[in-house]
């Protein structure tokens, strides 16, 4: 049996470090089985072919998670309300905007951010949705997350109409009258479903408040809780090869009467004798 | 495991092998409970109540010490094992349940109410009350608002002297004070000087679009520049009211494009009827708008027109029509 | 390969789950970690995202701010600031958010009354109903683009007319009364008009004309089959017929949608006849 020589310093440095980093992770691993988690989340295999166009996901995150923060910090200082301020004779949620915009610290940038990043975020899931449309990316297995990201995409423009609201200035008061009517158009209960969105008869300041739980409480919770799915049912099943590259990831054997094109159809006839194929 | 049985020749080696136990005692909790005592005490009735205090500390410090101090004076420590009853264990047993006599009970029958059976009814049930009990009050205080106590507004418009008469206006005025700007309208007016039966008349028209709402323009120029007719502008008990006469050839709309004649009626675009009008009276010599009604078409002009009222509708809603049993029941209005 | 049909055929459904099976052990024997290799795509695209929004908030501000520093000026981006809601306003044009810009064009589409909830609720709710089903419509396990002509042709139809609405609404406009009259100057430069016209141009503007009409540039253009004013002088109709058209629109020219200007004024209603038969075009 051949001796291993002693470790040098160096290793032994290396090994020490290693074991100090790993101690806090495998206590929480042993205690709440996380750690497991986020280690397969991060080393798990993906198709060595995969394109730039399916970074639009993710990029959708992103700005979903850029609104959500500047959401959060213009909150603290956005006031729902649709009385007129007795001193300037505006509104005040009009002018509590407006502080926002020019007497705050960075104001006008983070609402900048939050106005525009809607617009981004709405652009990405359109064309997150039209690569998956385009790579076939709905089919078995992945149907229930085509589903869920439809919704995520319903529920985004709603935040949008109702986020719109909340400056209270004039594009935003009667983009909504129109919305809420549209709503009201509805057969039946369409009348009804106007009525509770307005919060009466006619848009009042028990609109805004409305909209404005809608828009921070609802709506965001809904999202959050519907991109968790999405994104463990994308992990759970896997993100697909392009559907043009020549070594996808569980792709048919090559037909041997196609000559190795892999074209079959409507370029090289498949003899009936051959047997069905997609 | 065994109870701990250490004798005072024993304790040297139990250092070394096994954990030295203290002997087992609860007077501890009398002990800090006499301590509190005093430190509240100290805050209510320094006299009274730290007296009380300090006699429970130190009656039970010494029954702590005494039990402590057992190894000490030599005396046995005597620890009760832990022992679990036989409990019965219902139907899944092979042998009859047996009490702790051992005398057998009777098998419990299969279609009585078990133990397990009620709790899952009981947990259901519960859980049901509970839901209903939290979702109920919230979703009539988040649902029903909306829907109750609408009110009826009656808006102060100033003195019948102020419209002249034939002249159209654009009225811009406040329908609630309480509410403020959010409740300011506007409205085409126009007197239209005596009906035929004697009476005052107006065409008071909403100048909101009966496709989705929109604020519909007058065709027509406005202002004292082009009608000859001066601006009013004052403040009634409703707050400030502002007429702007103007010249219309009829009114459109900027959203989708609908167009009215000067009575209302849609001559085009995706406006389902007529614009809405307001109901009037005049109350000492001043004109009062009341509620607001929908309107189907309107037939002549001015004083002698023939108007089919409807109840308030929202807009894009029909009010006439075989659209009609597409709306058949409307939320309640004032 | 397979040359025999086999004695059972397997279900669509379990080829379907033989085929991901195989896919999921295609991923584990010649799979790339996903950390680093597609995460480091998705934090340079992540980044991009965030320097994009950055900068459209950084151009907002600076664009409609530091001209003239008021920020109810128009920028690339539009205002920073609207003017505060008025629920009694007779002279504003609404526009939603602009990803909406495609259902308020459709609404603009269904102009007839008894078809308006089609517009606004029938159409998308198909449509969205269509897109939840897409997966459970198509079942064909396919995914290459040559052998999926119906999702392909479908795909370019919906993003086609999509752009097109939403470019149209962006473009739809009613030519308000307020914008109208800004481009009296220009008007009066391109078509020289004489100062006997200057009263009638004024009414022109406000009058509401040009929510169908189209002149020199502005307008609605051509809402309800509503002729181009430009160069009307050219038609030689003379101002007496003209006036006789605006009192009563039908007179002239049977089944037109034109509303009577009768209220004008005969005085008012020269002045604009005046106006309309200096319009010569621009030369």
């Amino acid at each position: 049996m051949a001796l291993r020589r002693p470790p040098t310093k160096a290793e032994l440095r290396r090994q020490q470090i290693e074991e100090l980093v790993l101690y806090p992770l495998d206590w929480l691993e042993e205690r709440s089985g996380l750690v497991g988690g986020v280690r397969y989340f991060l080393f798990r295999n993906v198709p060595s072919d995969i394109n730039w166009m399916q970074t639009l996901g993710s990029a959708a995150l992103t700005a979903f998670l850029v609104q959500a923060i500047t959401g959060v910090i213009l909150a603290m200082y956005y006031v729902p309300s649709a009385a007129t301020d007795p001193h300037t004779g505006q509104p005040v949620a009009y002018e509590s905007i407006l502080h926002i915009t020019d007497n705050l610290t960075m104001g006008w940038l983070v609402r900048g951010m939050h106005r525009w990043g809607a617009s981004v975020f709405i652009i990405l899931m359109f064309l997150h949705m039209g690569r998956v449309f385009l790579f076939g990316a709905y089919k078995y297995p992945r149907e229930l997350n085509w589903v869920i990201g439809v919704l995520i995409l319903v529920m985004g423009m709603m935040e949008g109409f109702t986020g719109y609201l909340l400056p209270w200035d004039q594009t935003a008061y009667w983009a909504t009258v129109v919305g809420i009517n549209l709503n009201g158009t509805a057969p039946f209960l369409g009348p009804w479903l106007a009525q509770f969105l307005r919060g009466g008869q006619e848009i009042s300041g028990a609109t805004l408040t409305r909209f404005y739980s809608l828009h921070m409480l609802v709506i965001p919770g809904a999202i959050f809780a519907l991109i968790g799915l999405h994104l463990y049912l994308v992990i759970r099943l896997g993100v697909t090869s392009p559907p043009w590259s020549k070594e996808a990831a569980g792709m048919e054997e090559v037909d041997a009467d196609s000559n190795g094109a892999g074209r079959v159809g409507l370029t090289q006839p498949v003899p009936r004798s051959a047997g069905g194929r997609d | 495991m065994e109870p701990e049985q250490p004798s005072p020749d024993t304790a040297h080696d139990s250092l070394h092998e096994e954990p030295h136990l203290p002997p087992p005692t609860l007077w501890p909790v009398g002990f800090a409970i006499g301590i509190v005592v005093v430190l509240v005490g100290l805050i209510i009735n320094p006299v009274l109540i730290s007296s009380i205090g300090g006699a429970i500390a130190i009656v039970f410090a010494f029954l702590w010490a005494r039990d402590a101090t057992t190894e000490l004076r030599g005396e046995a420590i005597v620890v009760e094992p832990e022992r679990r009853e036989l409990k019965e264990a219902g139907e899944g047993r092979t042998a009859p349940p047996a009490d702790q006599q051992g005398v057998a009970l009777p098998r419990v029958a299969e279609t009585a109410v078990t133990r397990s059976r009620f709790l899952e009814g009981a947990t259901l049930g519960l859980g049901g009350v509970i839901g209903g009990l939290i979702t109920v009050p919230v979703a009539g205080f988040a649902l029903l608002p909306s829907f109750l106590g609408q009110k009826q507004h009656k808006v102060d418009m100033g003195p019948v002297s102020d419209y002249a008469p034939g002249q159209w206006y654009v009225a811009t005025f406040i329908v609630d004070p309480a509410e403020g700007e959010v409740s300011k309208r506007a409205a085409f007016l126009r007197n239209n000087g005596n009906g035929p039966n004697g009476e005052p008349s107006f065409t008071i028209i909403s100048n909101r679009c009966t496709h989705l709402g929109c604020p519909t323009q007058p065709n027509g120029p406005s202002g004292q520049q082009f009608t000859g007719v001066a601006t009013v502008k004052e403040r009634t008990a409703n707050g400030p009211l502002q007429l702007l006469p103007v010249i219309p050839a009829g009114y459109g709309c900027p959203c989708h494009g609908s167009q009215f004649d000067v009575e209302g009626n849609r001559t085009a675009g995706p406006a389902v009827r007529a614009l809405d009008r307001y109901e009037f009276e005049i109350d000492h010599g001043r004109l009062v708008l009341l509620s607001t009604y929908s309107v189907s078409k309107v037939v002549g002009t001015g004083a002698a027109a023939k108007i089919y009222k409807y109840k308030e509708t929202g807009p894009g809603e029909h009010v006439d029509g075989p659209e009609d049993w597409l709306y058949p029941l409307q939320p309640p209005h004032h | 390969m397979a040359a025999t049909v086999p004695k059972e055929k397997p279900s669509r459904v379990d080829e379907a789950r033989a085929g991901f099976a195989k896919y999921k052990a295609d991923v584990k024997k010649r799979g790339k970690p996903f950390y680093p290799y597609a995460m480091f795509h998705d934090t340079i695209m992540s980044l991009v995202v965030v320097v994009v929004i950055i900068a459209l908030a950084a151009i907002w501000k600076w664009s409609a701010w530091a001209p003239l520093h008021d920020p109810t000026h128009k920028g690339i981006l539009g205002p920073l600031v609207d003017p505060p809601a008025n629920p009694g306003t007779t002279s504003f044009v609404p526009r939603p958010d602009w990803y909406f810009y495609f259902l308020f064009y459709l609404l603009r589409i269904f102009k007839w009354p008894e078809s308006v909830f089609l517009g606004t609720v029938g159409i998308p709710t198909i449509c969205l109903i269509l897109l939840i089903m897409l997966p459970f419509m198509d079942r064909r396990r396919t995914r290459r683009i040559s052998q999926r002509p119906v999702a392909m042709v479908a795909a370019v139809l919906v993003v086609l007319s999509m752009a097109v609405l939403t470019w149209k609404g962006a473009t739809a406009n009613e030519a308000l009364a307020s914008e109208v009259v800004q481009n009296i100057p220009k008007w009066v430069k391109d078509e020289h008009l004489p100062k006997a016209a200057i009263p009638g141009v004024n009414l022109f503007a406000r009058a509401g004309c040009t929510a169908c009409h189209n002149y020199d540039g502005v307008g609605g253009g051509g809402l309800l089959g509503a002729p181009d004013l430009t160069n009307i002088a050219s038609r030689h109709l003379g101002i007496a017929t003209q006036i006789k058209h605006l009192m009563n629109p039908g007179s002239v020219t049977p089944g037109s949608p034109m509303p009577s200007f009768a209220s004008l004024g005969t005085s008012r209603l020269k002045q604009l006849a005046i106006f309309l038969e200096a319009s010569k075009g621009t030369k």
